[in-house]
């Protein structure tokens, strides 16, 4: 559940780039949840054709979904599309810049450019986009170009094809179970998925139709048959078909991929490059492979396939079979946790340390030394410990201690209870403290946003201050003096702030994304 | 000396003593000899007599001046000082431990101890605790005149650890480890120290650090647009 200033983000970023009139459709899906067009024109009191719009420009920029509620009431005639606010895509568009950067690395400039249009429209045909690509030269570019580009997006999943317009999702769910078969097994109980994971879910196409570049899946983007049976169609016909297909960015892509570059980091400075180039191999060799985004564990190789991988590298190249078991035991992966010759990695954990090292690094500045290591004891442990034990442990004087903990407690970094203790006649309170993981990155994860929001308004706060200097002709501001004096720190602002927000962006993946 | 010699030299100390006290000099002498290490505060041993208030201020004055109570501070209330027979050391209850010093955290000890093991590591590279200890016995005693026990030596480690300077570890026995046998819980700089602890997102700008936070909003008293904080890490 997204706490408040997300939705404040979000809603910020919608009214930027989309303006009042969307952002307020866009703010009644998220304080209310499910609405549809009706409930919309109510709530918003705005006339049914600027919702119309709205909820058009929303969807275009796959910022909503509409979807069919089926109640599986038989009497209830009347089927009626609900919306979605989608508050995952509605973030990725800050990271658009870290979207096309990843493309320009792995790809080339021409697929950047199929890429920066979808993320531009939001959603684009093969034809939509050979126009643009056009735009401003002075021969067209052929459609086998274009269609060359997707092809090499498409094999990388970068981009995918558009969802169903209005899937149906069933309001009933059942309980998953998974029963171990000829063992006594209890149920294993699954969280069952929200509505929005439904939606989505019902929304999109199987991977062999979602990443195919053919109407009719006859060919898929490796040239393969997929079915003897289906009557082939005409050339010209399925090139029509072709050119009616809706693309638009594949966000979960990019998030994986920004996802293994974090967890590639964070063991390249825990560990070493050799530990690096090993997880790297790993990871590259099972991405297209991996159920979702979030995997807490690496899907399971052989010691075989890791060395086959690692060694494909320029820098696994120099790693011997030892110093890659090395390597995967600095990982975790030791002899008795290797399941049938199977390597699995704990990315949950590397993703976890990253995280407590973000908030640990919080409370060094906002609190000090004293509260750091107060808080680095509790974190690491699990279990509560009272006042005068955290002062003793940390060298820090209980009236001292009791006044960080109480403020980190304010500040709701830590959970406490008291007991309380009678000695004699006197009685007093004793209070024990812990840190509370689970909500604990919950809250720093909307102090996160709440900061993202405020670079984002300060950024628009010295744009509308400063719209003199920016509206100067450029020549001017070429002239030594004091307007190239203000030109110049305007940049500086301006460069500081972007950049902040960039790399708060990265934290902000780290907490809710990975 | 033994317990049992330790307890008749202060029971003959006590009868020959008890000789040249006053009858109420006597009794207060007898209830702060009977709290042992422990102590007790003055208002408590009113609280036990019948003497005067007057009376028992008096009494005290003198026992203190015949050094035979004395007073120490109370790690837990400073204001109310405890009285104690001369011959008993205070518990840490009421001292607060190895790291107080009249009741006061020995800020000094900390630091100069904390310096002394963070050159030894980066000296050594890997260092254990016993190794820390058997330099200050042979070489530290100038800046640890009062020397260190062991513990104090454990408990400046971890709190390193805590502080992400140091980490603890188990020695492999190669390499920089050599020196150390292997398994055994030993301690080296940790990486952040060397190439400077990782400052988050969230902690490099002002909001990510600023106390009022909470207080903050896009349109209220405290916001991004007038906040001071931002205008002096703006202002080039």
């Amino acid at each position: 559940m997204v706490q408040q200033y997300g939705i404040k983000f979000a809603l910020h970023l919608i009214n930027k780039h989309f303006g009042n009139v969307v952002s307020k459709v866009c703010e009644n899906l998220f304080r209310r949840g499910l609405l549809t067009l009706d409930q919309l024109i109510q709530y918003t009191q705005l006339t049914k054709d600027q919702v119309k719009n709205s909820l058009l420009v929303l969807i275009q920029h796959n910022c909503v979904q509409p979807f069919l509620l089926d109640d599986d009431d038989v009497n209830n005639l009347k089927v009626r599309t609900q919306y979605l606010a989608l508050f995952d895509n509605i973030v990725h568009r800050l990271r658009f810049p870290k979207f096309l950067e990843t493309v320009l690395l792995r790809l080339d400039e021409e697929c950047v450019d199929i890429l920066d249009g979808l993320l531009r429209d939001g959603r684009l045909t093969l034809k939509q986009m050979v126009d643009r690509a056009s735009q401003g030269k002075e021969n067209t570019v052929t459609t086998k170009v274009v269609r060359e580009s997707l092809c090499k997006l498409l094999t990388a999943r970068f981009v995918e094809r558009c969802p169903a317009r209005e899937p149906v999702v069933s309001t009933s769910f059942k309980e998953t179970t998974i029963r171990k078969r000829g063992v006594k097994s209890a149920k294993i109980f699954e969280t069952p998925k929200t509505l929005e994971q439904r939606v989505l879910e019902a929304a999109m196409p199987g991977d062999a139709i979602r990443f195919s570049l053919t109407a009719d899946t006859v060919l898929n983007v490796d040239g393969e048959k997929k079915s003897d049976d289906v009557q082939m169609n005409s050339v010209e016909e399925n090139v029509v078909e072709e050119e009616q297909i809706l693309w638009r960015a594949n966000f979960e892509e990019f998030i994986r991929h920004l996802r293994h570059k974090v967890l590639i980091e964070n063991v390249r400075s825990q560990h070493d490059d050799g530990t690096a180039t090993v997880l790297s191999a790993v990871l590259e060799a099972t991405k297209t492979v991996e159920k979702n985004v979030k995997m807490e564990n690496s899907v399971p190789l052989s010691l075989d396939t890791i060395t086959t991988e690692v060694m494909k590298t320029d820098t696994g190249r120099a790693l011997t079979i030892d110093r890659i078991k090395a390597s995967l035991s600095q990982l975790g992966c030791s002899s008795s946790s290797v399941v049938d010759d199977l390597y699995s990695i704990d990315l949950k954990k590397i993703i976890e340390q990253a995280r407590n090292e973000d908030v640990e690094s919080i409370v060094l500045k906002r609190y000090g030394n004293d509260a750091y290591r107060m808080f680095r004891l509790l974190s690491k442990g699990s279990s509560f410990l009272d006042t005068d034990k955290i002062a003793a442990c940390t060298l820090v004087e209980s009236k001292k201690a009791l006044k960080f903990l109480t403020q980190l407690w304010n500040d709701n970094y830590l959970h406490m209870e008291t007991v309380p203790v009678v000695t004699g006649r006197r009685s007093s309170d004793i209070f024990w403290w812990k840190v509370n993981q689970p909500l604990l990155w919950i809250n720093v994860l909307d102090e996160m946003y709440h900061a993202a929001l405020n670079l984002s308004i300060k950024m628009a706060d010295e744009q509308k201050k400063n719209e003199e200097v920016l509206n100067v002709p450029k020549h001017k501001l070429k002239e030594p003096g004091p307007l190239q004096k203000e030109y110049k720190r305007l940049l500086n602002v301006w460069l500081l702030l972007g950049s902040s927000l960039m790399k708060l962006d990265d934290a902000l993946m780290l907490f809710h994304d990975f | 000396m033994s317990v049992l010699a330790g307890k008749r030299k202060r029971q003959e100390l006590a009868s020959s003593l008890s000789a040249t006290l006053s009858n109420e000099e006597r009794v207060v002498y007898n209830i702060i000899r009977g709290r042992k290490e422990m102590g007790i505060w003055q208002g408590d041993i009113k609280r036990e007599t019948n003497i005067p208030d007057s009376l028992m201020k008096k009494s005290i004055k003198m026992l203190l001046a015949k050094t035979l109570i004395k007073e120490v501070v109370n790690i837990q209330n400073k204001s109310k000082k405890v009285l104690m027979a001369a011959e008993f050391e205070p518990s840490k209850e009421i001292t607060g431990g190895e790291w107080y010093t009249e009741g006061k955290l020995d800020t000094q000890l900390i630091e100069a101890l904390s310096d002394v093991c963070m050159k030894l590591i980066l000296r050594q590279k890997v260092s254990t605790r016993e190794g820390i200890l058997d330099w200050i016995r042979k070489v530290g005693t100038e800046i640890f005149p009062g020397g260190v026990s062991a513990g104090q030596v454990e408990q400046i480690l971890k709190v390193l650890v805590l502080e992400n300077k140091v980490q603890e570890v188990n020695s492999t026995g190669f390499g920089d480890f050599a020196s150390v046998p292997a398994g055994e819980v030993c301690y080296r700089l940790a990486k952040k120290t060397a190439v400077g602890v990782k400052v988050g997102a969230m902690a490099s700008f002002p909001c990510g650090v600023c106390p009022r936070i909470n207080a903050c909003t896009p349109d209220g008293v405290i916001s991004p647009t007038n906040c001071q904080y931002f205008e002096k890490w703006l202002d080039f």
